[in-house]
């Protein structure tokens, strides 16, 4: 049988009226459990998947299905309305989500970050039936040297979130990278920046320091205004819809962000992070509004969640064919599948062709769901920033704290929040921008890990970035990125002298 | 002795460039402690010494820009509304660290942030504070089994 | 990221707490806490809630709950549970070889021969693998490469100190060369070390057998021995023992109670283990994670854990991270 005929098989199953209901039901719950702050998709397919065991095998993996996308979609809600990413891949949503949202079009955010997530789930799901055991031949030749040459770019795409002053960026950065040295150095066990506190030595986790520097220190921030400036009731200016012109500008993100998410989610090591950053850069780049951008573009929630979400379904394709777990998300997907006693790898796709076309399926469908179900919500989402100011701000500090509380219980963890927290708050008062510390902790190690595994390959050589002709044209494009607008900026200030 | 002040425009800079410092000097130190060398290749040293330069240049330059003019308006803070969400999260953690448990420093938490933006209902807050942490509490612990801190008032579920 | 893999695989875990929490009660009324010193979803994790199901399985305990402590490799954890269950007979710590060399290579004050073993629990082999197009067709062949260039013989696994890094050392030693000079690179796991053998940037990997089995079954590994001192059944790979080599290192994970937990206290918790582990339902569950039984009662594994330390340890040293 081909590709096309399992496809078809696969979805004669998941169009059956029980199971059309098992998805449906398993959208809505993913999505409420998924809208908790500080749960992420990962653990809200990680909470729910019990519930799926009593159903038959089919019924359950279309309910998995299901849940993976509304959790999925809820992470990126409180990062919209609220604030507190509940992962990292949603740090970037919240950026300009959320300023969005405090001007009144939250509907719009919403409603883009779902139908931009759907598109990029249907394209790339697609690609995934199609392409995934040719993706997975190309993404392990991926040596420690490329990653590091993604890392570089990355890097220097950092500086679209740097606002204003460059030295006030780069600190920020700083600061990032610094807290990623904390902790036990993967390579060699040596511990870094720890002073002797056994809690340190795991390293800072991402969430904490996002929900700290957003969610709280802008608690702090918009407290120590209240007096002087009271916060004034968020408007709802105009539709809660998307208008025409949020869609002129909505779908060509979308798009774009598929075509990064999907690529680089299914490298073994690329991560949902790395796109929702190049995406952000790149729609910046490429708006006809840039000076939106800080103060809630919708170019900038449409592209990093398409790429959030074509990166989940990229990291199906190392998960399904080599059974390799390479998020959160994937790995409990890989415990989805164990649970029917199936062992994703090499032999899944000729072993077990019809679950894995089944899941495609029930992808699909979930997607369609989703979308279906959700939108009409927006309008009830949007309705939770009516709430009086300091209850809206007491209960975000005890629902980010909660998330906290919930991923590790201790008061290490609680501390470096209310830290992260203070920290955010001078950073704002002096206007620093947040992202750069956020990119910086999830970046630094990585490129930290990749640089030395390559010159530890090496033997110490450092040529090795260069010998090979993937990384070395990486690091070429991200040298470009770095030196082009001081050239242009001069050329075009030669030509006004010329004038 | 004649006031010899220096007079610097931008004092916050300033002391944010002595903060930066002094990262840069303890990431330096750290470093230079560190025992575990890598037998090929860079050492974990290798990356604080990195940051430490980009932390000692950054505090240059903001040392520099301290004896600028100031390119941001500082507003006005009203530090009591400061003072409480601390106070909010130290009620937290403590009730926490003492063994009071999740509902109780959920309450603490809530009723002193609202009381941060201006709300003076303390005691209806309190109480809205906890009927929101004891259904947080039984949402998490009943149907999603996550484990919350457990206190006397959790014992009672 | 890396903290991706601990939250992921909370799925299993969640799983089996919502499935056992009420089974039925039992005959005998311990009351226990079993502590993993680890996030959920690891190993140290679903042993302890494997035996949680086990032990109030087959009755040999009333109610069994277990608590999460992650942290620095399991001496956050261990270092609570010194605390805490000092002469408390209702308190048990699932660990492994792992938290041997964490607490040797973090410098902890605290380690495994400061509680009271009461017994070993399972043990899994290692795998040392190829790739599959690599001229090494033998340990021979592999002992040899080592043997000509050290430097060049660059070997992946998961984290620096652990078990895949000790058994790599101790093959090199085994060849004639100096374990210092091995050219170990660290991964962050089973997952990402896999990636790196089957792109070809390795000549060799060590791995816990499980994890590589797809692949080493698919043919895109070739397994070269394993180092569990015995053969098992549907294991290709032959120990490294039978192969003239003498190296055996097992993951084993055992069970311990507090500092001072002596006299009937501990007969009372050694009799319930050692029935849960001849149980049916533990044989059953051994069967569905692919773990390898490796019970050893208390004092026998007492003497064990003595000497591992020392063995792990002394390794650690010759690799350069202990002193």
């Amino acid at each position: 049988m081909d590709t096309f005929s399992f496809l078809m098989d696969g979805f004669a199953l998941a169009i059956q009226p029980a199971n059309l209901i098992y998805a449906a039901i398993g959208v809505l719950i993913g999505t409420a459990v998924g809208v908790l702050p500080g749960i992420g998709p990962a653990l809200t397919v990680a909470l729910l998947l019990p519930v799926t065991f009593k159903l038959d095998p089919g019924g359950s993996i279309i309910m998995f299905a299901g849940i993976y996308y509304g959790g999925m979609y809820g992470g990126s809600t409180t990062a919209i309305l609220l604030n507190t990413p509940g992962e990292s891949a949603s740090v970037v949503t919240a950026l300009e989500g959320n300023k969005m949202a405090r001007a009144g079009r939250g509907g719009p955010a919403l409603a883009t970050a779902a139908i931009g997530s759907f598109v990029a789930a249907l394209i790339a799901t697609a690609s995934l039936a199609l392409l995934a055991p040719y993706l997975v031949k190309i993404a392990v030749k991926f040596g420690p040297w490329d990653y590091f040459g993604l890392m570089l770019i990355a890097f220097v795409t950092v500086s679209a979130t740097f606002g204003s002053s460059p030295l006030r960026g780069l600190t920020s950065l700083a600061f990032g990278l610094w807290l990623g040295l904390m902790g036990i150095d993967q390579l060699t066990g040596q511990a870094r920046l720890t002073f002797g506190v056994p809690e340190l030595l795991d390293g800072i986790e991402v969430t904490t320091l996002a929900v700290g520097l957003f969610a709280i220190g802008e608690a702090f921030f918009v407290a120590s205004r209240h007096l002087y400036q009271p916060e004034k009731p968020i408007p709802v200016k105009g539709s809660i819809w998307m208008n025409k012109e949020d869609w002129k500008r909505s779908w060509k993100p979308w798009l774009r962000g598929t075509v990064i998410g999907f690529p680089i989610g299914a490298l073994p090591a690329g991560g949902a992070e790395i796109p929702t950053f190049l995406s952000y850069t790149i729609e910046r780049k490429l708006s006809r509004k840039p000076e939106e951008f800080g103060h809630g573009a919708i170019e900038g929630v449409a592209g990093p969640e398409a790429a959030n979400n074509a990166s989940a379904a990229g990291t199906l394709v190392p998960l399904l064919t080599l059974g390799l777990p390479t998020s959160a998300t994937a790995a409990v997907m890989l415990a989805g599948f164990q649970q029917y006693n199936i062992q994703p790898g090499p032999l899944l796709f000729t072993q077990h062709a019809d679950l894995v076309w089944g899941l495609v399926a029930s992808l699909f469908i979930a997607n369609v769901m989703l979308l279906v179900l959700n939108l009409p919500l927006v309008g009830m989402w949007v309705k939770l920033l009516k709430i009086p100011l300091p209850w809206l701000y007491a209960g975000i500090l005890v629902f980010a704290s909660m998330g906290t509380i919930a991923a590790n219980p201790s008061v290490m963890e609680l501390l470096l929040l209310t830290g992260f927290g203070v920290v955010g708050f001078v950073m704002r008062r002096y206007d620093y921008p947040i992202a750069p510390a956020v990119v910086g902790l999830i970046l630094g190690p990585l490129a930290d890990s990749a640089l030395r595994r390559s010159l530890q390959m090496s033997l110490g050589d450092p040529m090795i970035l260069l010998q090979h002709p993937s990384s070395a044209l990486m690091i070429g494009i991200a040298l470009v990125a770095l030196i082009a607008p001081f050239i242009f900026r001069g050329l075009s200030k030669f030509r006004q002298d010329e004038d | 002795m004649p006031q010899k002040t220096l007079r610097i425009p931008n004092r916050p800079t300033a002391v944010i460039a002595v903060v930066l410092f002094a990262i840069a000097f303890i990431t330096y130190w750290d470093a230079s402690h560190m025992k575990v060398r890598a037998t090929y290749g860079m050492s974990a040293s290798a990356a604080s010494y990195f940051v430490a330069i980009l932390f000692a240049a950054l505090a240059i330059g903001h040392l520099i820009s301290a004896f600028r003019p100031s390119d941001i308006d500082v507003e006005v803070a009203d530090w009591m509304a400061v003072g409480w969400i601390g106070l909010a999260l130290a009620g937290l953690i403590g009730s926490i660290w003492s063994g009071g448990g999740f509902i109780l420093g959920s309450t603490l938490l809530f009723a002193l942030t609202a009381r941060a933006f201006g709300r003076k209902a303390l005691l209806v807050d309190l109480c809205l504070g906890a009927v929101i942490g004891v259904l947080v509490f039984l949402l998490f612990n009943k149907l999603l089994t996550l484990a919350l801190p457990q206190g006397p008032l959790e014992r009672l579920f | 990221m890396r903290n991706h893999f601990k939250l992921g695989l909370l799925a299993a875990v969640v799983g089996s707490t919502i499935g056992f929490g009420t089974l039925q009660a039992s005959s005998q009324d311990l009351e226990l806490t079993i502590m993993a010193p680890a996030g959920a979803g690891g190993g140290w994790d679903s042993a302890s809630r494997s035996l949680q199901e086990a032990m109030m399985a087959s009755g040999n305990a009333k109610s069994v709950q277990v608590i999460n402590v992650p942290g620095a490799g399991g001496t956050v954890g261990l270092a609570q549970f010194i605390g805490s269950a000092k002469g408390n007979p209702s308190q048990l710590l699932v660990a492994g070889i792992t938290l041997v060399g964490a607490s040797i290579s973090n410098q902890s004050p605290v380690d495994l021969t400061q509680v009271t073993p009461v017994a070993r629990l399972t043990g899994d082999p290692l795998v040392i693998v190829v790739p599959k197009d690599s001229p090494i067709k033998s340990m021979d062949d592999l002992l040899a490469t080592i043997k000509k260039d050290v430097a060049t013989t660059i070997w992946v696994g998961g984290s620096a100190g652990g078990a895949d890094h000790i058994l790599s050392a101790l093959v090199t030693k085994a060849a004639g060369a100096d374990p210092s000079k091995i050219n170990y690179v660290a991964y962050s796991g089973g997952g990402e070390s896999l990636a790196a053998m089957l792109g070809g940037q390795a000549t060799a990997g060590v791995s816990g057998y499980g994890e590589w089995e797809g692949q080493i079954k698919s043919g895109d590994l070739r397994a070269l021995a394993i180092s569990y001192p015995e053969s098992i059944e549907g294991i290709e790979a032959k120990p490294l023992k039978a192969q003239g080599l003498d190296i055996e290192l097992v993951n084993w994970r055992g069970i311990f109670a507090g500092p001072g937990v002596e006299g009937a206290d501990l007969d009372a918790l050694k009799s319930a283990v050692e029935k849960t582990v001849k149980s049916a339902e533990w044989k059953a569950i051994l069967k569905t994670r692919g773990w390898t039984d490796y019970y050893a009662p208390s004092d026998e594994f007492k003497t064990f854990i003595g000497s591992e330390t020392q063995r792990v340890k002394t390794i650690l040293t010759s690799i350069g991270l202990a002193n």
